[in-house]
């Protein structure tokens, strides 16, 4: 058995994402697949995507980890860090470097350094002139990201915008600002159903998580419709 | 109109008094065989008031409470259960050494107290009574208990509301806040799941929880997730407990 080159691993990711897309699917389990596989195909430590809300506040809807050290340092890049950068210019914002970090990002770059990521990347989420939120790439090893990689990148911000804005359309319209509002209304209901689940079995909110989407994915159930079974207790798993 | 709408339709009635609790006797009055009502908060969490009276009679008796306390109003909030007294004068369940003597000049038939509770979170009572001494049906109780969670509600939110306390609030940095609403909704679901109660209801007795105790919703939330913070159901009672 042969590796598979990065290529094959793109090309992988693009048709399950296509696949994805034209079927009955979940925005958050969509995007969750998404940072995983840039993880994987970027070959980094981390990757996020965060969305704005009503207030314009960026928050974490999907992640590699749900570890809240990591999802903390994404938070602060939203506050003032390259993901905020990202988002307000609508443009891709390298820091090959989080040492050459400016100083108004202390706190991004020190909870980046305690975390031990050496270079961060923010791609915008974008829909023609609206930016709606940023993909975060964190690397463990300094350097920048080779100008394909940023293409690729790019396309699989593309990807997550079609799928946060497009799931909706589908059945009502509605505008993007309560798309978004939709997207991140499901994080919250899946954020107590880790807690629903961390009290009845015990486990910490990251293993709640991995449970919560086996079960989804096992059964064939949507993650949000699985998420509010659990907290409105009529499902019990 | 059906019982069952009835009762509907005064959970309605209540709902859409938000931000005019003083008038929230008044769906109550209608729905329930009673002379007169007051919508009272005592007990740790919130300073005794009373919210909403539909007669001076009603606040006389929540005042007489108030100050000397004792009466069913600090029973049924310390049982966690009514407190009926269909003949308060003459053939009383319970004698309470000031109270009873000092409602000897007024003009009560029956008394009862229901408590407002929410989650493990005591809030206050209601009072109702009645001219000549009567029985309240097991529906009417039944009723008073669903509708008093409705008034629990709405008289803690309206608590938060006044309070104005960035304790409560998610205030810190918006980084704090954004970063700190998820940990809230993890909170939520422990909580929701110990308790059995919506989600929304979970919410609001973190908040009450904080406001209590003058913390930050965040922090509460912490030491819930971290499990030394539970809201463990002991037999019908409901308390907060410190591992």
């Amino acid at each position: 058995m042969i590796d598979s080159t990065r290529e094959d691993r793109l090309i992988d990711t693009f048709a399950t994402l296509a696949d994805t897309l034209v079927a009955d699917y979940d925005v958050v389990d969509l995007l969750q697949t998404l940072v995983e596989r840039c993880a994987d195909v970027f070959d980094i430590a981390a990757a996020g995507i965060l969305l704005a809300d009503a207030d314009g506040e960026l928050e974490v809807i999907a992640s590699t980890s749900e570890a809240s050290r990591l999802v903390e340092v994404m938070q602060l890049s939203a506050r003032a860090g390259p993901c905020v950068e990202s988002f307000t210019t609508g443009s891709v914002v390298s820091l090959p470097d989080v040492e050459d970090s400016p100083p108004e990002w202390q706190r991004f770059r020190d909870s980046a350094r305690e975390q031990g990521f050496a270079a961060v990347f923010a791609i915008p989420l974008r829909l023609r002139e609206t930016t709606i939120g940023a993909l975060n790439l964190l690397s463990s090893v300094p350097g920048a990201l080779p100008p394909q990689d940023v293409r690729a990148a790019q396309a699989l911000a593309d990807v997550a915008t079609i799928g946060i804005l497009q799931e909706r359309t589908l059945r009502e319209s509605m505008s993007v600002r309560e798309q978004l509002t939709n997207a991140l209304t499901s994080r919250v209901v899946i954020e107590q159903a880790k807690g629903v689940l961390a009290h009845s079995r015990g486990i910490s909110m990251e293993e709640a998580f991995t449970v919560l989407r086996t079960y989804a994915r096992t059964n064939r159930l949507l993650l949000s419709r699985v998420a509010q079974g659990l907290v409105e207790q009529t499902l019990v798993i | 109109m059906s019982m069952p709408d009835r009762l509907a339709a005064t959970e309605d009635s209540l709902n859409a008094l938000t931000g005019h609790e003083s008038r929230l006797f008044e769906p109550l009055l209608a729905l329930l065989p009673v002379d007169g009502l007051s919508i009272s908060t005592f007990g740790h969490i919130l300073a005794a008031e009373t919210i909403s009276a539909s007669d001076a009679q009603s606040f006389r008796l929540d005042e007489l409470q108030f100050d000397l306390g004792e009466g069913p109003c600090w029973d049924a909030l310390e049982t966690a259960k009514p407190v009926l007294e269909p003949d308060i004068r003459e053939r009383p369940n319970h004698v309470w050494p000031a109270f009873s003597e000092a409602i000897i000049a007024e003009n009560f038939g029956a008394l009862f107290a229901f408590p407002l509770m929410l989650g493990p979170l005591r809030i206050g009572a209601i009072d109702l009574y009645t001219n000549q001494p009567y029985r309240l049906g097991e529906q009417d109780i039944q009723h008073v208990e669903i509708l008093a969670t409705v008034v629990s509600r709405m008289v803690l939110n309206r608590a938060l509301r006044l309070s104005e306390s960035d304790l409560v609030g998610e205030a810190d940095t918006a980084t704090r806040r954004a970063f700190s609403r998820r940990e809230i909704h993890q909170a939520t679901g422990m909580v929701l799941a110990q308790l059995g109660i919506p989600a929304a209801d979970a919410f609001l007795v973190i908040q009450g929880h904080a406001f209590a105790a003058g913390r930050s919703m965040l922090d509460i939330s912490s030491e819930i997730i971290d499990r030394r913070l539970s809201f463990a159901v002991n037999e019908q009672q409901i308390e907060g407990s410190h591992d």
